[in-house]
């Protein structure tokens, strides 16, 4: 019973590091430009595309993939943010809830008019290598993945806290106003965080790769684990976002073992729904926006 | 009823003529099939508009009440043999009574996270009606037991039976949505669309009116989840609590023009029109076109003209016509 707890824990801890990413990519943008990415789960669903066409096209690992990945999808976001978002900024929530909305339906439907809904998978030598360590199944893939995404996380709270650049993000997240005033260019800023925050999901995406399937829909999963997560760990907030995101993985997974197989989702919405039901003003002050 | 203009009055007659001896005239079941469909989507929308559109509280998650009215009424026909006709009031109540706790929840929230949360509840309803099976068939769903022309049990054989229920709820929701406008319950809701906070601090209770105009637009909703049944014979969790109703639902009145009494309406005639357009253009098989071309259309007008076709029309008849300084 332990080892079956025990192994429920560490399953969703690896899984958690992948939520991480997405999750930390959304409340870097909300932090930062005040925005909902909507379609923050359709960034890592392009990234496991790229993957898995380097992959099968040129035999290109899925890790090392993340090459060429994450600084795509950091283009992506420089140009979603100077042409789409931008022109959005300060007007009412309806266009900045929709139009991010309207990005991820139409990168989700051109993904399906394109590439079908089939499930796409890459097999790389590590996939199915696994070992036992305290008598707990590790599976290879998984925790490089999960290794990956935490040092990556760990690089980005380093480039917000030790570069000037990164300072002058967390200034623009904390006063626009103030910042400007300061010298710092707030849309240079924008363009840099949706960047970083699309390369987390790209990275996302490559690391998913080598064990989890890619599909146009694939990342609907995955941005409604990082809205609740960003929720739970309170908007803007990076490390509470990380924390959040790996106990959102250990409940999904325990909800998996205990409940039945196809209770993820609603274990991830019951928890959303008891967050709100429960602690409505621990998320950013009552007025989560 | 203030008096409307001579023009406006003459239009809407000419539009009600038309619209009432249309199925006369038009014998393809093919182009009643999608007028019957942009009559009910108009009355989606325009009961979406009731609280997304005045009260901007932008839900995502209307398909909920659309599948709690198609299941109440569906429930009712095939466990007791009540009419779906009473059975439509039912799934109304049902859903009023379900818009207390989903609204409960959800309101604690602004902005994007109302709309996250509402998304997550029509989920978890989804998800209830797949998993419990014994309570309402599971994920296979169930046919309703054609009876042929049964008028009192809301099936006939004619198409154009269901195109004059699809025009009267569409009515019935532009005669609410009218009188709301007018009344203060209408100034209370554009209030907290514009500004909660600062609606509040004059007096208007908003916890209360959302509340009000959450559950008159969740009645309406869910009389077209008994009428969608209905019409197509067939209802299942994937179809009742699809969430491509939901996005239709904010769609069509953001693209026709938030807010407005007519948006909602114009915003689906373009939307399906180009839709089955597209389909007889490029056949059904390709998944995603019509979404595709939506979220296009979407796009464009959040870009270009957030008051969506209303607010484009309005400026181009005040250029053409009282030839005003518009604003931009």
């Amino acid at each position: 019973m332990l080892e079956i707890l025990a192994q429920a824990v560490v399953n969703g801890l690896l899984i958690g590091g992948i939520y991480a990413l997405v999750s930390i990519g959304v409340t870097l943008i909300f932090g930062v430009v005040k925005i909902v990415n909507f379609a923050q789960g359709e960034f890592v669903m392009i990234g496991m595309y790229i993957s898995f066409f380097l992959a099968t096209q040129f035999g290109v690992d899925p890790i090392l993939s993340l090459f060429v990945s994450m600084p795509v999808l950091f283009v992506v976001g420089v140009v979603v943010q100077h042409f789409l978002i931008r022109r959005v900024l300060g007007a009412n929530d309806m266009p900045q809830i929709f139009l991010t909305f309207a990005l991820s339906l139409l990168l989700l439907n051109v993904a399906l008019m394109l590439l079908t809904a089939n499930y796409r998978t890459v097999h790389t030598w590590y996939s199915d290598e696994a070992f036992h360590f305290l008598g707990l199944y590790i599976p290879v893939a998984k925790l490089i993945a999960f290794v990956l995404a935490m040092a990556l996380s760990a690089l980005l709270w380093l480039f917000l806290h030790a570069t000037d650049l990164g300072r002058a993000m967390r200034a623009a997240a904390q006063n626009r106003d103030v910042a400007m005033l300061m010298g710092i260019n707030p849309d240079r800023v924008f363009c840099v965080a949706l960047g970083l925050a699309l390369a987390l999901a790209g990275a996302a995406g490559s690391l998913l790769m080598p064990f989890y399937p890619a599909y146009p829909m694939v990342g609907q999963v995955f941005v409604l684990m990082a809205f609740v997560a960003v929720v739970l760990g309170t908007l803007g907030n990076i490390i509470g976002a990380l924390i959040a995101s790996l106990m959102m993985g250990i409940a999904e997974s325990l909800g998996i073992q205990f409940i039945g197989a196809d209770s993820g989702l609603i274990v991830v919405f019951l928890m959303l729904l008891l967050t709100l039901a429960v602690r409505p003003s621990g998320l950013a002050g009552g007025r989560a926006r | 009823m203030r008096a409307l203009g001579g023009w406006t009055r003459a239009l809407l007659g000419l539009l009600v003529a038309i619209l009432l001896t249309l199925p006369v005239v038009v014998k393809s079941s093919f182009a009643i099939d999608i007028c019957i469909r942009i009559l009910m989507f108009s009355f989606i929308g325009v009961a979406w508009n009731l609280m997304g559109g005045y009260a901007k509280q932008l839900s995502l998650g209307h398909v909920a009440f659309f599948g709690l009215g198609a299941y109440t009424s569906t429930l009712l026909q095939i466990d007791a043999g009540i009419s779906p006709w009473i059975g439509m009031l039912a799934g109304g109540v049902v859903a009023v009574i379900a818009s207390l706790p989903i609204g409960w929840l959800c309101f604690r929230l602004r902005g994007p996270y109302f709309t996250i949360a509402t998304i997550a509840t029509a989920q978890v309803l989804m998800l209830i009606f797949l998993k419990f099976r014994d309570f309402a068939w599971g994920a296979e769903g169930t046919t309703i037991p054609n009876l042929g022309n049964a008028p009192l049990m809301m099936q006939f054989e004619s198409k154009a039976a269901y195109y004059y229920i699809a025009l009267g709820l569409l009515a019935i929701a532009l005669a609410i949505t009218y009188r709301i406008e007018r009344s203060w319950l209408g100034y209370y809701l554009v209030a907290i669309g514009e500004d909660e906070d600062a609606a509040e601090a004059i007096g208007v209770n908003a916890p209360r009116v959302k509340r009000d105009i959450y559950m008159i637009s969740a009645f309406l909703t869910a009389m077209a989840g008994t009428f969608y049944t209905q019409y197509i014979y067939f209802i299942d969790p994937a179809t009742a609590f699809n969430f491509s109703i939901s996005i239709e639902a904010a769609l069509v009145s953001i693209v026709g023009g938030i807010g407005t009494l007519w948006g909602p309406v114009i915003g689906t005639v373009l939307l399906e029109t180009t839709s089955t357009l597209l389909q007889s253009w490029l056949g059904s098989s390709t998944g995603g076109v019509q979404l595709t071309v939506y979220s296009l259309i979407l796009m464009t007008v959040i870009l270009w003209r957030p008051t969506g076709l209303i607010g484009v029309a309005t400026e181009a008849y005040q250029r053409l016509v009282r030839r005003k300084p518009v604003q931009a």
